[in-house]
């Protein structure tokens, strides 16, 4: 039952707590409750190849990953999810070759290029700068920290916990190799980091 | 004071400051003063630190211009001649611009596949039984109780008595629409589909479902391999749950393009 339940709440891709695990599907099973969360683990790795992941130890909150490697393309997805990832990718390459934190007017500048603009609605993305800061944040694709002694307010971005576990430096570093059409070892210092 | 300037990577200033210090400490006589000469190096050095950073991220020769040209390439940009009237100048981006780098940036990701809508219920109670169970608490709900527990139940009983409810309703259609021309099943999905809400589609699957797993319908494969429902014929008690009609689980899938 815990591995349907987490089946589905994973659909919005917001952590799962265990708070409503425990409230929704373990009940009155409190006291197993490790056993049984070990447990839904191993059976989700067996049956389906997802890893169940603690990303916040204090909240105990949980998400699935695959644990397959990347496959090739076709990836039965539907084209919503497909073009968030495809700004999320963008965004998480921004920030990585530039130093793993960047300011919110650089990002966006960025993004003023690729036709997404802060303020407007994006045809495609809708209210784009809520889905950056508040859908991928609530994901915990992205973390979003206001920079001290700022005025007028300003904010860095950086990679979230859900990103370093389901990409990796090296994985992003290659997209943009690809993009770009040269060899990851073109950017040095990128590379040293992303291999280190 | 003159912080920008400094940390500038075209200034000399930051040298030129050190320099002038030194010559400065050269005459220094006093503890004073040699004091200043450290608290000015702590500073130099920060400042150092600092422009030494900047420096790096320039040195990784990392350009966003080009890089966001090359996405909008990886798009499909059509980069046609900028027209008179033209609002989006430098071209032209498809439909599928972002679907494309999705796509691509799939490949990067180690991500779980959402689950998308499956048949069956997450209850592992008949719904009957614990129905009746409710009845009688709802019986003995003169005696003394804490007031929180009440309450928690009663939340409890409309979700649950809600989908019994459409289950009864769906199964009272069912019946009607049979009695009408008991020889004919009717076709699944023009039973369930509401061609107006996909979101009410799926809730329809959902609570037919609950009459199929209560043995309360049947569903098959007619001629042209398309789903058919009908009530089951009323049998012997007992045996509907074990009888012919084997049960088998199946998983249907609906997506939102399929059901427009």
């Amino acid at each position: 039952e815990l591995v349907q339940f987490l089946l589905v709440k994973d659909q919005k891709k917001i952590p799962i707590k265990r708070a409503d695990m425990l409230k929704n599907v373990i009940r009155e099973y409190r006291d197993a409750y490790m056993e049984i969360v070990s447990q839904a683990g191993r059976i989700l790795q067996e049956t389906f190849g997802l890893q169940l992941v603690e990303i916040d130890p204090k909240l105990h909150s949980y998400i699935l990953i695959s644990s397959l490697p990347c496959a090739e393309a076709n990836h039965p997805c539907r084209a919503k999810e497909k073009e968030k990832m495809g700004l999320l990718i963008v965004i998480l390459s921004f920030i990585f070759m530039k130093g793993n934190a960047v300011k919110d007017s650089a990002l966006w500048e960025f993004l003023r290029w690729l036709r997404v603009h802060p303020g407007e609605q994006h045809e495609i993305f809708g209210d784009v700068q809520k889905l950056v800061t508040e859908e991928f944040v609530r994901q915990k694709y992205l973390k979003i920290t206001p920079i001290p002694l700022m005025d007028p307010p300003q904010f860095s971005y950086q990679w979230g916990p859900r990103a370093a576990q389901e990409t990796s430096k090296e994985d992003i570093l290659n997209f943009v190799a690809k993009v770009q059409g040269k060899n990851p070892k073109f950017w040095t210092s990128q590379h040293n980091e992303a291999t280190a | 004071e003159n912080r920008e300037e400094m940390l500038s990577s075209k200034s000399n200033r930051l040298t030129e400051a050190l320099e002038e210090a030194n010559k400065l400490f050269e005459k220094v006589c006093r503890a004073r003063e040699a004091a200043l000469d450290a608290q000015f190096l702590v500073l130099a050095s920060n400042l150092g630190k600092e422009k030494a950073n900047e420096l790096h991220s320039e040195m990784t020769s990392f350009d966003s211009a080009t890089f966001a040209e090359d996405l909008l390439t990886l798009m499909g940009i059509n980069r046609i001649e900028a027209e008179e009237n033209d609002s989006e100048p430098g071209g032209f981006l498809p439909r599928d611009a972002w679907q494309k780098v999705g796509e691509e940036a799939l490949k990067y990701f180690r991500r779980a596949p959402t689950f998308h809508y499956m048949l069956g219920s997450f209850k592992s109670d008949p719904p009957v039984a614990k129905q009746r169970i409710e009845r009688q608490k709802k019986a003995s709900r003169g005696e003394a109780k804490q007031i929180m527990p009440a309450q928690l139940k009663k939340m409890e009983e409309s979700h649950e008595e809600a989908t019994e409810k459409e289950v009864e309703r769906i199964l009272g259609i069912l019946q009607t629409l049979f009695e009408n021309d008991p020889d004919t099943p009717i076709s699944f999905f023009d039973f369930v589909i509401d061609p107006n809400s996909f979101a009410r589609t799926v809730e329809n699957m959902f609570h037919v479902s609950f009459l199929i797993r209560d043995g309360l319908a049947e569903l098959r494969l007619d001629d042209d391999k398309l789903p058919v429902i009908e009530p089951t014929k009323s049998r012997k008690v007992g045996e509907e749950n074990r009888g012919p009609g084997a049960r088998k689980q199946v998983v249907m899938s609906l997506t939102q393009e399929e059901w427009k």
